[in-house]
């Protein structure tokens, strides 16, 4: 069992995908503890504490699990997939439940605006993380925070437009700005935007 | 909504947050258009690296067990395999002893009699196991709207098929999505189906065979005889 388990840790993750299409629960193991991680930094962030986090972690999961035969390499790596599966739930939980933690939000939005270089200055293992971390620290901070509510807080834009007290058109505006700011991030040191 | 309106909402749209209602547009506009959908994978590729900027956490040891009971619980298809292993091994050895028996201890045929019996239970067994081990799933592949959908045909005996989705994109008003089994190029009309909930299962009703192709399109309310529109999950068996 324990050469079995060695072999999966050097399997790519496309490979244990499918080895859990076929309700392999050893690959799938595999593949949680590499990115169980990232998992539930990113639920934890949406969802403000432990417990809620820890469901919404379970859930994408089971998700993966039962719907591992739905990744399509071409869309992108499983990692992505599997985060973009949290955040999709975490945003659908965040709009049902939702009011609880929009007061809070909208604290910390009131709140002073902390810069780009305090918010990221952990130290990053991966190196991945790093350029990402070095991608939005050239944000503007007034970008970051509006691409942080939509992403992490699940907020529309009309939304954010409401809570910031800015024209929604602004707040489109910011957005688009922010984005095309990370991509330029990239294309700018001639590196292929993380998959 | 129009290329402009488009242009205008595809960033928000990739963050997650388009209200309900103008996302469910959009999504029916990629359907439309999906010559757009690079666009949608490109900006959404750049938004998901916001995934990777919060501080890291470490998740509880318990959540792992957790999660590990369920999916133990949840792998009947390995655990059936194994006990057909099982079966097969008890089954072979079952009739070295009823070999060595015969041979050896004709004072023994009532209780070799009885072994047979068991053998013929255990082989019946086997046989009903192995009829359900016939259906085999295959996944469809979506794009534009339905890129978030999962689906699957699982494929039962004597060509029968039933299709498995979650997460569909809901249909616009006097639209239902349309099942094709498309033989040698020539799409069959193979059932409807409404998506208005989370998972959904529909019968195809035309025969499958090896090699077909099955698709699923937006067609007028009651169906089409020719697909209209382009489709939006499709797999080859």
């Amino acid at each position: 069992m324990v050469d079995l388990r060695r072999q999966y840790l050097l399997l790519a993750d496309e490979d244990l995908i499918s080895l859990v299409v076929g309700s392999n629960a050893e690959a799938f193991a595999t593949l949680y503890d590499r990115h169980g991680r990232a998992a539930y930094s990113l639920s934890y962030r949406m969802m403000g504490e432990k417990q809620a986090a820890e469901d919404l972690v379970q859930d994408a999961f089971l998700k993966v699990w039962r719907g591992a035969g739905s990744y399509r390499t071409e869309r992108g790596s499983v990692r992505t997939w599997i985060l973009s599966i949290v955040h999709n739930r975490g945003i659908d939980q965040l709009r049902s439940l939702a009011s609880r933690r929009r007061t809070q939000n909208k604290v910390e939005a009131s709140a002073p605006k902390s810069e780009p270089s305090e918010a990221f200055a952990e130290t990053w293992s991966n190196s991945q993380r790093e350029q990402v971390r070095e991608a939005l620290g050239t944000l503007p901070p007034e970008q970051l925070k509006i691409l942080e509510l939509a992403y992490f807080s699940g907020y529309t834009h009309v939304e954010i437009s409401e809570l910031l007290d800015l024209p929604l058109g602004t707040v489109k505006g910011r957005m688009r700005l922010g984005l095309k700011k990370i991509r330029d991030y990239f294309d700018s040191r001639d590196v292929a935007v993380p998959r | 909504m129009n290329h402009e309106r488009f242009d205008e909402v595809k960033d928000a749209y990739v963050l997650g947050a388009l209200p309900e209602q103008e996302r469910r547009e959009l999504e029916e506009y990629l359907a439309a258009h999906p010559e757009r959908q690079a666009e949608i994978d490109e900006l959404g590729n750049v938004a998901s690296l916001l995934a990777l900027s919060p501080p890291e956490q470490e998740p509880s040891p318990e959540l792992r067990r957790s999660i590990m009971a369920v999916v133990e619980a949840q792998r009947p298809p390995a655990r059936t395999r194994s006990w057909l292993a099982g079966v097969k091994e008890l089954l072979s050895v079952r009739n070295l002893a009823l070999g060595a028996a015969a041979l050896l201890v004709i004072g023994l045929f009532s209780w070799n009699m009885l072994l047979q019996g068991q053998v013929k239970d255990l082989q019946g067994q086997v046989a009903s196991l192995q009829d359900s081990q016939q259906s085999r799933m295959v996944a469809l592949a979506g794009t534009g709207a339905a890129q978030r959908a999962e689906a699957e045909v699982i494929l039962l005996k004597d060509h029968k098929a039933v299709l498995m989705a979650e997460d569909m994109p809901r249909v616009p008003e006097n639209k239902t999505y349309q099942i094709w089994v498309i033989e040698d190029d020539v799409p069959q009309p193979s059932g409807l189906f409404e998506a208005d909930g989370d998972t959904v299962a529909a019968v195809v009703e035309k025969p499958l065979d090896e090699d077909d192709v099955i698709a699923i399109t937006i067609e007028p309310n009651g169906g089409s005889q020719q697909p209209t529109t382009d489709p939006m999950l499709t797999a080859k068996l």
